[in-house]
Protein backbone atom coordinates (compact mmCIF):
# COMPACT_ATOMS: atom_id res chain seq x y z
CA UNK A 1 0.00 0.00 0.00
CA UNK A 2 0.95 3.65 -0.65
CA UNK A 3 -0.42 5.01 2.01
CA UNK A 4 1.61 4.41 5.41
CA UNK A 5 0.26 5.68 9.41
CA UNK A 6 3.46 7.40 10.07
CA UNK A 7 1.84 10.41 7.83
CA UNK A 8 -1.04 10.89 9.67
CA UNK A 9 -1.17 14.53 10.89
CA UNK A 10 -3.52 13.87 13.93
CA UNK A 11 -6.18 16.37 12.05
CA UNK A 12 -8.84 13.37 11.32
CA UNK A 13 -10.12 15.31 8.18
CA UNK A 14 -7.16 16.13 6.92
CA UNK A 15 -6.06 12.88 7.16
CA UNK A 16 -9.15 11.28 5.56
CA UNK A 17 -8.30 13.41 2.44
CA UNK A 18 -4.55 12.08 2.18
CA UNK A 19 -5.81 8.55 2.62
CA UNK A 20 -8.38 9.36 -0.25
CA UNK A 21 -5.31 11.15 -2.55
CA UNK A 22 -3.05 8.23 -1.78
CA UNK A 23 -5.68 5.29 -2.57
CA UNK A 24 -6.50 7.18 -6.13
CA UNK A 25 -3.15 7.84 -6.76
CA UNK A 26 -2.23 4.14 -6.16
CA UNK A 27 -5.47 3.22 -8.45
CA UNK A 28 -3.64 5.53 -10.72
CA UNK A 29 0.07 4.07 -10.84
CA UNK A 30 -1.52 0.11 -10.76
CA UNK A 31 -3.18 1.34 -13.89
CA UNK A 32 -0.15 2.91 -15.22
CA UNK A 33 2.06 -0.14 -14.80
CA UNK A 34 -0.65 -2.43 -15.83
CA UNK A 35 0.13 -4.70 -18.49
CA UNK A 36 -1.96 -3.96 -21.65
CA UNK A 37 -2.00 -1.56 -24.55
CA UNK A 38 -1.78 1.75 -23.79
CA UNK A 39 -5.14 2.20 -25.58
CA UNK A 40 -7.01 0.15 -23.19
CA UNK A 41 -4.96 1.87 -20.25
CA UNK A 42 -5.97 5.04 -21.49
CA UNK A 43 -9.76 5.66 -20.39
CA UNK A 44 -9.22 4.92 -16.43
CA UNK A 45 -6.23 6.80 -16.40
CA UNK A 46 -7.62 9.68 -18.06
CA UNK A 47 -10.60 9.67 -15.19
CA UNK A 48 -7.99 9.46 -12.75
CA UNK A 49 -6.55 12.79 -14.06
CA UNK A 50 -9.56 14.42 -14.23
CA UNK A 51 -10.35 13.31 -10.63
CA UNK A 52 -6.98 14.58 -9.79
CA UNK A 53 -7.40 18.24 -11.36
CA UNK A 54 -10.52 18.88 -8.67
CA UNK A 55 -9.58 16.73 -5.57
CA UNK A 56 -6.09 18.05 -5.57
CA UNK A 57 -7.74 21.46 -5.51
CA UNK A 58 -10.21 20.81 -3.09
CA UNK A 59 -7.94 19.23 -0.52
CA UNK A 60 -5.21 21.84 -0.90
CA UNK A 61 -8.06 24.80 -0.20
CA UNK A 62 -8.79 22.51 2.91
CA UNK A 63 -5.10 21.98 4.39
CA UNK A 64 -4.44 25.68 3.54
CA UNK A 65 -7.79 26.62 5.68
CA UNK A 66 -6.58 24.69 8.27
CA UNK A 67 -3.32 26.21 8.08
CA UNK A 68 -4.77 29.73 8.23
CA UNK A 69 -6.94 28.82 11.62
CA UNK A 70 -3.98 27.45 13.91
CA UNK A 71 -1.62 30.31 12.41
CA UNK A 72 0.89 28.34 11.34
CA UNK A 73 3.84 30.46 10.24
CA UNK A 74 4.66 28.36 6.81
CA UNK A 75 1.22 28.88 5.51
CA UNK A 76 2.79 31.04 2.26
CA UNK A 77 5.73 29.07 1.54
CA UNK A 78 2.80 25.65 1.55
CA UNK A 79 0.78 27.36 -0.47
CA UNK A 80 3.43 28.25 -2.77
CA UNK A 81 4.36 24.29 -3.03
CA UNK A 82 0.60 23.99 -3.87
CA UNK A 83 0.28 26.41 -6.60
CA UNK A 84 3.57 24.75 -8.11
CA UNK A 85 1.79 21.09 -7.70
CA UNK A 86 -1.85 22.60 -9.36
CA UNK A 87 -0.30 24.18 -12.06
CA UNK A 88 1.81 21.11 -13.41
CA UNK A 89 -1.27 18.91 -13.40
CA UNK A 90 -2.53 21.34 -15.54
CA UNK A 91 -0.12 21.54 -17.51
CA UNK A 92 1.12 17.89 -18.23
CA UNK A 93 -2.95 17.37 -18.47
CA UNK A 94 -2.87 19.91 -21.63
CA UNK A 95 0.18 18.92 -22.75
CA UNK A 96 -1.30 14.92 -22.67
CA UNK A 97 -4.73 15.64 -24.54
CA UNK A 98 -2.57 17.78 -27.15
CA UNK A 99 -0.42 14.94 -27.80
CA UNK A 100 -2.60 12.70 -28.31
CA UNK A 101 -2.64 10.91 -25.18
CA UNK A 102 0.96 10.51 -25.09
CA UNK A 103 2.46 7.70 -23.25
CA UNK A 104 6.15 8.77 -21.89
CA UNK A 105 4.10 12.05 -20.37
CA UNK A 106 1.79 10.34 -18.33
CA UNK A 107 4.89 7.88 -17.18
CA UNK A 108 6.96 10.66 -16.35
CA UNK A 109 3.64 12.61 -14.44
CA UNK A 110 3.32 9.42 -12.99
CA UNK A 111 6.76 8.89 -11.56
CA UNK A 112 7.11 12.42 -10.41
CA UNK A 113 3.95 12.38 -8.38
CA UNK A 114 4.72 9.59 -6.58
CA UNK A 115 8.01 11.28 -5.09
CA UNK A 116 6.39 14.42 -5.06
CA UNK A 117 3.08 13.49 -3.06
CA UNK A 118 5.08 11.42 -0.80
CA UNK A 119 7.57 13.83 0.22
CA UNK A 120 4.79 16.61 0.73
CA UNK A 121 2.58 14.32 2.75
CA UNK A 122 5.85 13.00 5.24
CA UNK A 123 8.17 16.33 5.05
CA UNK A 124 6.15 19.43 4.55
CA UNK A 125 2.74 18.01 5.78
CA UNK A 126 4.16 16.99 8.92
CA UNK A 127 5.38 20.44 10.28
CA UNK A 128 2.26 21.88 10.49
CA UNK A 129 1.75 18.56 12.74
CA UNK A 130 4.31 19.73 14.61
CA UNK A 131 3.82 23.12 14.88
CA UNK A 132 -0.09 22.18 15.64
CA UNK A 133 1.26 20.07 18.35
CA UNK A 134 3.33 22.50 20.04
CA UNK A 135 1.13 25.35 19.67
CA UNK A 136 -1.05 22.41 22.03
CA UNK B 1 31.80 27.26 2.42
CA UNK B 2 32.93 24.36 0.88
CA UNK B 3 32.61 22.65 4.39
CA UNK B 4 28.99 24.00 4.54
CA UNK B 5 27.91 22.68 1.48
CA UNK B 6 29.04 19.50 2.52
CA UNK B 7 27.28 19.26 4.96
CA UNK B 8 24.18 20.94 4.27
CA UNK B 9 24.34 18.12 0.90
CA UNK B 10 24.97 15.06 3.34
CA UNK B 11 21.73 16.28 5.97
CA UNK B 12 19.46 16.79 2.68
CA UNK B 13 20.31 13.41 1.78
CA UNK B 14 20.27 12.13 5.24
CA UNK B 15 16.99 13.38 6.33
CA UNK B 16 14.75 12.50 2.67
CA UNK B 17 15.95 9.34 2.25
CA UNK B 18 14.72 8.51 6.05
CA UNK B 19 11.70 10.88 5.41
CA UNK B 20 10.35 9.47 2.08
CA UNK B 21 12.05 5.81 1.74
CA UNK B 22 12.78 5.20 5.79
CA UNK B 23 16.54 4.62 5.35
CA UNK B 24 18.41 5.30 8.36
CA UNK B 25 21.38 3.37 8.24
CA UNK B 26 23.81 5.60 5.78
CA UNK B 27 27.56 5.82 6.22
CA UNK B 28 29.81 8.54 4.00
CA UNK B 29 32.50 7.12 2.12
CA UNK B 30 35.60 9.11 0.45
CA UNK B 31 34.23 10.27 -3.32
CA UNK B 32 36.89 8.70 -5.03
CA UNK B 33 36.25 5.21 -3.90
CA UNK B 34 32.55 5.68 -5.58
CA UNK B 35 32.18 3.18 -8.91
CA UNK B 36 29.30 2.23 -11.16
CA UNK B 37 29.09 1.33 -14.84
CA UNK B 38 25.31 1.64 -14.83
CA UNK B 39 23.79 4.53 -13.22
CA UNK B 40 20.74 7.05 -13.48
CA UNK B 41 22.65 10.62 -13.48
CA UNK B 42 20.95 13.77 -12.75
CA UNK B 43 21.54 17.53 -12.48
CA UNK B 44 20.51 19.89 -10.86
CA UNK B 45 21.00 23.67 -12.03
CA UNK B 46 21.74 26.36 -9.71
CA UNK B 47 21.04 30.27 -10.36
CA UNK B 48 21.25 33.09 -7.78
CA UNK B 49 24.31 34.13 -5.82
CA UNK B 50 25.99 30.79 -7.26
CA UNK B 51 26.39 29.33 -10.26
CA UNK B 52 26.23 25.73 -10.77
CA UNK B 53 24.65 22.45 -10.22
CA UNK B 54 24.43 19.31 -8.08
CA UNK B 55 25.04 15.88 -9.86
CA UNK B 56 23.34 12.91 -8.42
CA UNK B 57 24.67 9.45 -9.45
CA UNK B 58 22.35 7.12 -8.54
CA UNK B 59 23.38 3.73 -9.42
CA UNK B 60 20.54 1.23 -11.45
CA UNK B 61 19.81 -0.74 -8.23
CA UNK B 62 19.79 2.11 -6.45
CA UNK B 63 17.23 3.96 -8.37
CA UNK B 64 14.79 1.06 -8.49
CA UNK B 65 14.81 -0.05 -4.67
CA UNK B 66 14.31 4.13 -4.49
CA UNK B 67 10.92 3.75 -6.70
CA UNK B 68 10.26 0.28 -5.42
CA UNK B 69 10.07 1.03 -1.59
CA UNK B 70 7.96 4.71 -2.61
CA UNK B 71 5.43 2.90 -5.05
CA UNK B 72 5.22 -0.87 -3.16
CA UNK B 73 5.23 -1.94 -6.54
CA UNK B 74 8.23 -4.18 -8.37
CA UNK B 75 9.93 -1.97 -11.02
CA UNK B 76 12.84 -4.55 -12.80
CA UNK B 77 14.37 -1.76 -15.02
CA UNK B 78 15.32 1.93 -15.77
CA UNK B 79 12.33 3.47 -17.74
CA UNK B 80 10.68 7.08 -17.69
CA UNK B 81 8.78 6.49 -14.77
CA UNK B 82 11.72 5.60 -12.71
CA UNK B 83 14.00 8.52 -14.25
CA UNK B 84 11.35 10.83 -13.03
CA UNK B 85 10.73 9.62 -9.48
CA UNK B 86 14.48 9.72 -9.20
CA UNK B 87 14.83 12.98 -10.81
CA UNK B 88 12.12 14.25 -8.19
CA UNK B 89 14.07 13.08 -5.37
CA UNK B 90 17.37 14.81 -6.07
CA UNK B 91 15.14 18.18 -6.69
CA UNK B 92 13.49 17.94 -3.34
CA UNK B 93 16.92 17.29 -2.09
CA UNK B 94 18.57 20.22 -3.93
CA UNK B 95 15.76 22.17 -2.59
CA UNK B 96 16.37 21.37 1.07
CA UNK B 97 19.90 22.33 0.07
CA UNK B 98 19.76 25.70 -0.67
CA UNK B 99 16.70 26.19 2.08
CA UNK B 100 19.44 25.27 4.86
CA UNK B 101 22.28 27.59 2.83
CA UNK B 102 19.45 30.21 3.07
CA UNK B 103 19.99 30.52 6.58
CA UNK B 104 23.49 32.24 5.78
CA UNK B 105 21.62 34.75 3.57
CA UNK B 106 22.74 32.37 0.57
CA UNK B 107 20.38 32.93 -1.97
CA UNK B 108 19.52 30.77 -5.20
CA UNK B 109 17.38 29.07 -6.93
CA UNK B 110 17.45 25.23 -8.56
CA UNK B 111 15.99 24.51 -12.30
CA UNK B 112 14.05 21.40 -13.26
CA UNK B 113 15.96 18.48 -13.16
CA UNK B 114 17.99 16.61 -16.60
CA UNK B 115 19.20 13.63 -17.16
CA UNK B 116 23.56 13.91 -17.79
CA UNK B 117 26.42 12.41 -17.68
CA UNK B 118 29.00 13.07 -15.07
CA UNK B 119 31.61 15.67 -16.78
CA UNK B 120 34.77 16.03 -14.76
CA UNK B 121 36.52 18.80 -17.16
CA UNK B 122 35.02 21.63 -16.14
CA UNK B 123 37.08 24.23 -13.27
CA UNK B 124 34.38 25.60 -10.64
CA UNK B 125 35.19 27.86 -7.67
CA UNK B 126 33.43 25.33 -5.22
CA UNK B 127 33.58 21.67 -5.60
CA UNK B 128 33.06 19.03 -3.43
CA UNK B 129 31.54 15.08 -3.55
CA UNK B 130 30.26 12.67 -1.16
CA UNK B 131 29.91 9.04 -1.56
CA UNK B 132 26.89 7.36 0.91
CA UNK B 133 26.63 3.91 1.35
CA UNK B 134 23.14 3.37 2.34
CA UNK B 135 20.84 -0.28 2.83
CA UNK B 136 19.28 0.48 -0.33
CA UNK B 137 22.51 0.97 -2.46
CA UNK B 138 25.12 3.63 -3.13
CA UNK B 139 24.65 7.30 -3.88
CA UNK B 140 27.65 9.76 -5.06
CA UNK B 141 26.52 13.34 -4.99
CA UNK B 142 28.76 16.39 -6.49
CA UNK B 143 27.62 20.23 -5.57
CA UNK B 144 30.29 22.82 -7.85
CA UNK B 145 29.52 26.31 -8.18
CA UNK B 146 30.87 29.14 -9.23
CA UNK B 147 30.32 32.93 -7.38
CA UNK B 148 27.79 34.53 -9.76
Amino acid sequence: MLWKDQYELGVPSIDEQHKELFRRVESFLQALRSAGSWEEKAPRLNETLEFMKGYVVEHFRDEEEYQLSINYPGYEHHKQLHIGMVDYVLEVSEQYERSGNNEDLMQQFGGRLLAWLINHVAAEDQRIADYARKKG
Amino acid sequence: MKDKLYKALVDATHNVLKLMLNVTEISDRPAVDFSCDDEVDIAIGIVGDFQGEVIYRFPVATSLNMVNIMSGMQFEEVDVFVTSAVSEIANIISGNVLTALSVDDVKCDILPPVQCKPDEDKEYDIKTSCYLNTAIGDICLTIRLNRA
